[in-house]
């Protein structure tokens, strides 16, 4: 799990990305997809797959490229774009290793360009799943809080304003408070004893 | 902040944020002789585990509807329309 607390200094390039998809995702992804999905879609469609398929490669790298650049784990030496492609092209190797049955190890040079970013996706464990099921059941400005702060890295002072709340405190409190539930929740759901 | 809020923060310090080695020794050292506390620990840790998957559940759904927006499938109907219009006003050959 990531939080802003983790943060590192990321190199020039790379915060100021990180600052931008903080301030303001929706137009940060939209310019990064636009720019990049058709490079990614054609790399796809010649080598057997299908639009489908390119739009799935693509969005998973995208989450990955988020969660590693707001967290500051992402060093690029390259385009934000440039990164994406080689990333998709590399997970597309994959995919295709995999349809073939072919051993991974055949993949080849790609994966050696880019050994860093086949993580292992976050363990769906029974009890995450759980949450998982209640964190929908939450409040919309709950959700929003815990998911701004927990996953999307956002700056309490950001959550505050966004928010209206008065202060950092306040928002602070809040997403506390927010926790609180969830846990409540959760904890009933799987009868887990408490410290508190 | 409410003490159970307060209780909450200190968890979070110790999970998510940077705790001093000593710290570390310290903290696994109490969650032994606590083993209460250490189920608080491990249910805290299964949130943040469940809001990694709905962040990114969230996030996936956001790129959804942004592809959507950019992709979305062009009025057929529309040019169609326009085409037959074009043909009709096309002047017909005498």
């Amino acid at each position: 799990m990531t939080a802003s607390v983790l943060l590192r200094p990321a190199p020039p390039a790379t915060a100021f990305l990180r600052d931008e998809l903080l301030a303001d995702r929706t137009s940060t992804l939209t310019r990064l997809y636009q720019r990049t999905f058709p490079m990614v879609r054609r790399h796809v469609l010649e080598r057997g797959g299908t639009t489908q398929d390119a739009k799935d490669v693509f969005q998973d790298a995208l989450v990955v490229f988020y969660e590693k650049t707001v967290s500051g784990r992402l060093i690029l030496t390259c385009s934000p774009g440039t990164y994406l492609v080689g990333v998709c092209r590399h997970l597309w190797q994959q995919e295709l290793s995999r349809r073939n049955r072919l051993p991974l190890s055949e993949l080849g040079e790609a994966e050696e360009q880019l050994p860093d970013f086949a993580e292992a996706p976050a363990t769906e464990s029974a009890p995450a799943l759980a949450v998982l099921d209640y964190v929908a059941k939450l409040g919309e400005k709950c959700q929003h809080i815990l998911l701004s702060f927990y996953y999307f890295q956002q700056p309490l002072e950001q959550i505050a304003a966004e928010n209206n709340y008065g202060s950092v405190r306040s928002a602070t409190v809040q997403k506390f408070k927010c926790l609180e539930r969830l846990r409540k929740a959760v904890r009933q759901a799987l009868a887990l004893p408490s410290a508190r | 902040m409410r003490p159970e809020l307060e209780h909450l923060q200190q968890l979070e310090q110790h999970l998510l944020g940077h705790p001093t080695p000593t710290e570390k020794v310290l903290w696994q050292a109490q969650l032994q002789l606590d083993p209460a506390l250490a189920a608080d620990v491990t249910l805290q840790q299964h949130l943040y585990q469940g809001l990694l998957l709905a962040g990114r559940r969230q996030l996936r759904q956001e790129l959804d509807d942004i592809h959507a927006q950019l992709y979305r499938p062009r009025r057929t109907w529309l040019r169609k329309a326009v085409a037959r219009l074009h043909q009709a006003l096309r002047p017909t050959r005498r």
